[in-house]
């Protein structure tokens, strides 16, 4: 299997030092660290919002910055704060998963009159969402299933690769497995975590400390103490 | 119930969809053009960059430059200070925490409204009756409907920033003035504050507008340099005008940067300043005395009240004016959110920036008339004219808008793989575009009383009558035509109000 | 958090000692209250503001020499606030043209007229129509009636020579304001933008002040390709200075009289005078009565310019 994602020494001022790193389509990985230690950032060089000061960062061989459309829509991104378009209703946000496949014009249309409603029922059905709320703006949605749309969203997107940030705080335990369970259904997924509790359910663990990629390794070679040390404060 | 919603299109496409009117607007220029006046547009942008630094007309327009900047700057704070009170008591919620009840404010309200539907310069021109030529008459000509527009403002704002905090803070018995100082102050004096700064930019311009009094002011050159068409002079005006615009602009981002506190305090203190400012400048600035018998001796005198309503053919006029104020308005909306979808990306923020800047510059008379040296007269020219000037103040709100608002959601939909245009239209654009549309109806308002400065269009509109009426002294004549401006501006509320609630707006970030 | 609040602390601090100093030397510096003893002088706008500031700026100090009082020249950029400022005492002494000095007149009782410059006695109008609408030039008033259906122009709304006239001229011959296109003539706001909507063929037709399209064709500013007069009307009385009642009492006996020499002796024989006479565009000022008007007057009434 070829390297989807390549990190090489990349540094983004304090906040992250000389990640090397590769991730390929097929692995589930894990991502731990403490509050701070930079997990989001690191996410964030992924998927292209931040561009590292110093190294690369590639996808499939190429950099960020002149990654063309096509190729960026295989990432995707289930950000910490849902980032919904807050206008819009439900059909309309996991319709926006699609951008990245039309033009101008569809994305007009979608918001003249929803377009492709049986797709987006069949999406609604995988994240559970009722498909009576299809037409509901998303700002009277309650937290729950404001984080469904968002998955939703992801899943219409369709990617090779799924980065999530911390995907599971604040949801009760039920819709936490339900989430937990559709991100690893894509085929390949970096997700950031706080509970190593379920890293057994991961192919890798990478473990942040402030700033520093200290672990990399697969989940049953993981000692519990170098877990705590994870979390421990200096 | 499907259909319904199938149909109805969402609220970040709704700002623009006046857009699509800009292709009428096309059509008829189209119909209608005629490259006879080329050589004087040429001389227009000519001008531009040659300038006239003949030492006198720089001299009188410095010097008209500075009794605009006092007369600016004192009606501005006069009616930022007097518009935050009334504000206050307007605001529904005011009189909920204090007695329980809203018809307070309601009245209050409706009873203001009227003062809002007369323009600034109309203003000018009745206050200019009793006292005479005085500074104080540009002063409280600018004050009075910016006092009761920023009311309007402080008053929604007021009433859609109501804090949760309130009624816990009832429930633990704080007297009614402690629970607004605690639940309803903090969160108001970042919205109070951007809007005061941003009123200093419109009380600029409505104080050359009035440059028409004899005041001197940057205005009365102005517009001498248009009637006599010599562009280079009235280029020179221009470009002072604009970079005092770009460092009062300058001053108030460095000072809402500094702390959003110190608006108000400076709102106070600068009117101290400006008067010790203005009694170095030729400017009148004593006490005025009103000599009220002579236009109320006039109305007395005269029993033609009701011939005087039959002179005029309102519906025709009417619908002029409401025509003219729907295009304008389609085109002052609509304008701002196309251009960043054509032209999508950050670093462009400021070049459109820049663009808005010279449409709020040049006055929207100048506009009209460069717009006749490219087409017959008609009434969407007009609309156009006075759009195009309006839009310079969309855009500006729309970039600021943008800016507080942040690009999150743009890289969002940019890490979603979509192209640049669509990730501006379902990001920063789909952001504002509740603040910017609850922004485009109070615009509306100011637009329906510019319709009285652009006759050059045809001379149609209530706006036109009302200069006819005033310049053939016609007392009976103004009155009915303010009144009837003053029914059309509270309609046109009521129907923002209406609208808005379709919208189901509840926050504004102005 | 602190330092901006120290900040603030500091900026509320400088504002509120910057507006003090600034009242206590508002309070120090001379008030405008010798407007008494000041003769202020205006006029209606028709000119550029370059060349107005000269004149009246040269009027001032000319006047000021010859009659011994200060003299104070206060642009007005609308007809309306002209006629307005006069009646509430701002100006004393103003430049008016027919119409709007039979205005100031009516409103202040009192007030006389006295000069006008010598070709105000006999002023015409010229309708200018632009070559592309194939109207050509009238041998007699009778033709005025090929308006109908035009698109035509006027100056300022209070304009005697650039409204008042020529459309009293054509309603002579039954063409009223609303037979023209668009339901009503426009108005350009002066003189020199109404040759610049007509040569630009966004109007067919405009009418206005001889002298300014004589000055306009003279410097060059006019394409007679484009654009050519097509009718001049019959002559009338316009411009002329208008003074308010009770300057004797405020400048001494006699002085309104003095006033009137004052303006009537300006002659190109002096430096001061030839420039003001060459800016007035006049050979020199000629005594006018207040019974000159009363045409101007009736058909003010006429057209509802004068209620």
């Amino acid at each position: 299997m070829t390297a989807l994602l390549e990190l090489h020494q990349a540094c983004l001022g304090e906040r992250l030092q000389r990640i090397t790193l590769t991730l390929r389509a097929d692995q589930r990985v894990v991502l731990l660290g403490a509050s701070g230690a930079g997990k989001t950032t690191l996410l964030k060089l992924c998927n292209g919002a931040l561009s590292p000061d110093a190294g690369f960062v590639h996808w499939c061989g190429r950099p960020h910055q002149h990654l063309s459309r096509r190729q960026r829509r295989r990432i995707g991104t289930l950000w910490q704060d849902l980032r919904l378009v807050e206008e819009l209703s439900v059909i309309q946000n996991i319709n926006s998963g699609a951008l990245g496949r039309h033009g101008l014009f569809w994305a007009l249309r979608n918001l003249l009159a929803p377009l492709d409603q049986d797709t987006c029922l069949g999406v609604m059905r995988k994240v559970n969402l009722d498909a009576d709320l299809l037409q509901q703006p998303v700002r009277e949605l309650s937290g729950g299933q404001r984080q469904r749309v968002a998955l939703g969203r992801l899943l219409h997107q369709q990617p090779d690769l799924v980065l999530a940030d911390e995907p599971l705080s604040a949801l009760d335990p039920t819709l936490a497995e339900e989430v937990l369970n559709t991100l690893l259904l894509s085929p390949g997924c970096l997700i950031s975590l706080h509970r190593p509790d379920l890293i057994h359910r991961f192919d890798r663990v990478l473990g942040l400390r402030d700033g520093a990629l200290v672990i990399d390794a697969a989940p049953d070679t993981i000692l519990r103490d170098q877990l705590e040390w994870l979390y421990a404060s200096t | 119930m499907a259909l319904r919603i199938h149909l109805k299109p969402a609220l970040p496409l709704i700002p623009l969809l006046p857009g699509v009117s800009l292709l009428g607007i096309l059509l008829v220029l189209l119909r209608d053009g005629h490259g006879g006046g080329l050589p004087l547009l040429q001389q227009f942008a000519a001008a531009a960059l040659q300038p006239s630094i003949d030492p006198a007309v720089l001299g009188s327009l410095l010097n008209g430059l500075q009794i605009t900047l006092v007369i600016a700057v004192l009606s501005w704070s006069i009616s930022s200070v007097l518009g935050v009170g009334l504000g206050v008591f307007s605001a529904c919620t005011f009189w909920e925490i204090l007695a329980g009840v809203r018809w307070p404010a309601v009245v209050l309200r409706r009873c203001l409204a009227p003062l809002r539907a007369v323009h600034e310069l109309i203003w000018g021109l009745l206050l200019l009756q009793v006292f005479g030529l005085n500074g104080w008459v540009a002063v409280c000509a600018i004050s009075i409907p910016y006092t009761v527009l920023m009311a309007r403002v402080i008053a929604d704002q007021v009433d859609c920033h109501v804090s949760p905090a309130i009624p816990v803070l009832k429930g633990a018995g704080a007297t009614p003035w402690a629970v607004m100082l605690t639940g309803l102050a903090p969160p108001l004096v970042q919205p109070i504050s951007d809007h005061i700064g941003h009123r200093l930019d419109c009380a600029l311009r409505s104080a050359v507008i009035l440059g028409v009094f004899g005041l001197g002011g940057l205005g009365t050159d102005l517009s001498l340099s248009l009637r006599s068409l010599q562009f280079q002079e009235m280029w020179s005006g221009l470009w002072l005008l604009a970079i005092a615009m770009v460092v009062l602009d300058h001053l108030l981002r460095r000072l809402r940067s500094w702390s959003r506190m110190l608006m108000l305090p400076v709102a106070i203190a600068s009117p101290w300043v400006a008067l010790a400012w203005g009694t170095h400048l030729d400017l009148q600035l004593a006490l005025p005395v009103g000599k009220w018998f002579m236009v109320f001796g006039n109305l007395m005198g005269g029993s033609q009240g009701l011939s005087a309503a039959l002179e005029i053919s309102w519906p025709g006029v009417i619908g002029a004016t409401v025509w003219i104020t729907l295009i304008a308005g389609c085109v002052a909306t609509g304008l701002p959110p196309l251009l960043m979808l054509v032209w999508p990306s950050r670093a462009s923020l400021c070049l459109q920036g820049v663009v808005w800047g010279a449409f709020r510059l040049i006055p929207a008379p100048l506009t009209a008339l460069l717009l006749l040296m490219l087409a017959k007269p008609s009434l969407a020219l007009a609309g156009l004219a006075l759009g195009l000037h309006h839009s310079g103040v969309m855009g500006r709100v729309l970039i600021d808008d943008i800016r507080s608002t942040g690009f999150r959601s743009a890289q969002t939909l940019k890490s979603c793989g979509a192209s640049p245009r669509v990730c501006w239209l379902y990001g920063p654009l789909a952001d504002v575009s509740r603040a910017y549309l609850t922004y485009a109806i109070y615009r509306l308002d100011v637009i329906l009383r510019d319709t009285a400065i652009i006759g050059m269009v045809g001379g149609a509109g209530l706006g036109w009558q009302l200069m006819e009426a005033l310049s053939s002294f016609h007392w009976w004549l103004v009155i009915w035509i303010v009144m009837m401006s003053a029914v059309l501006t509270l309609l046109g509320e009521s129907l923002g109000e209406r609208l808005q609630g379709i919208w189901n707006s509840r926050a504004m970030a102005l | 958090m602190l330092v901006r609040e120290s900040r603030a602390v500091l900026a509320t601090g400088l504002v509120a000692g910057l507006a003090l100093t600034a009242s206590v030397a508002s309070c120090a510096a001379p008030q405008n209250d010798a407007k008494q003893t000041v003769l202020q002088i205006g006029a209606i706008p028709d000119q550029n503001p370059e060349k107005l500031n000269r004149l009246y700026g040269a009027l001032s100090e000319e006047l000021s020499d010859q009659l011994d009082v200060s003299v104070r020249y206060s642009p007005v950029s609308n007809y309306a606030a002209a006629v307005s400022a006069f009646r509430t005492g701002s100006l004393d002494l103003v430049w008016f043209g027919g119409l709007t000095g039979v205005q100031a007149r009516l409103q202040t009782p009192g007030a006389r007229v006295l000069a006008q410059r010598d070709i105000d006695a006999e002023f015409t109008s010229v309708f200018v129509a632009n070559g592309a609408s194939g109207l050509r030039p009238f041998t007699s008033a009778d033709q005025l009636v090929e308006l109908k259906g035009r698109r035509l122009a006027f100056g300022s709304e209070s304009s005697t020579s650039g409204r008042l006239m020529p459309q009293y001229f054509m309603g002579e011959k039954g063409v009223k304001p609303e037979d023209l296109a668009g339901g009503g003539p426009g108005f350009s706001g002066s003189h020199d933008a109404t040759i610049a909507v007509v040569q630009s063929g966004a109007y067919e037709v405009g009418a206005l002040n001889e002298q300014v399209w004589r000055s306009n064709v003279a410097d060059g500013r006019v394409d007679p390709d484009k654009v050519s007069v097509i009718w001049r009307t019959p002559p009338y009385v316009d411009y002329h200075w208008v003074v308010r009642p009770g300057l004797d009492d405020r400048f001494g006996e006699g002085f309104t009289n003095k006033l009137q020499s004052a303006l009537l002796e300006l002659s190109a024989e002096t430096e001061n005078g030839e420039a003001i006479l060459e800016l007035f565009g006049a050979e020199r000022f000629i005594p006018a009565k207040d019974e000159d008007y009363v045409m101007i007057e009736s058909v003010g009434r006429q057209l509802g310019k004068i209620r």
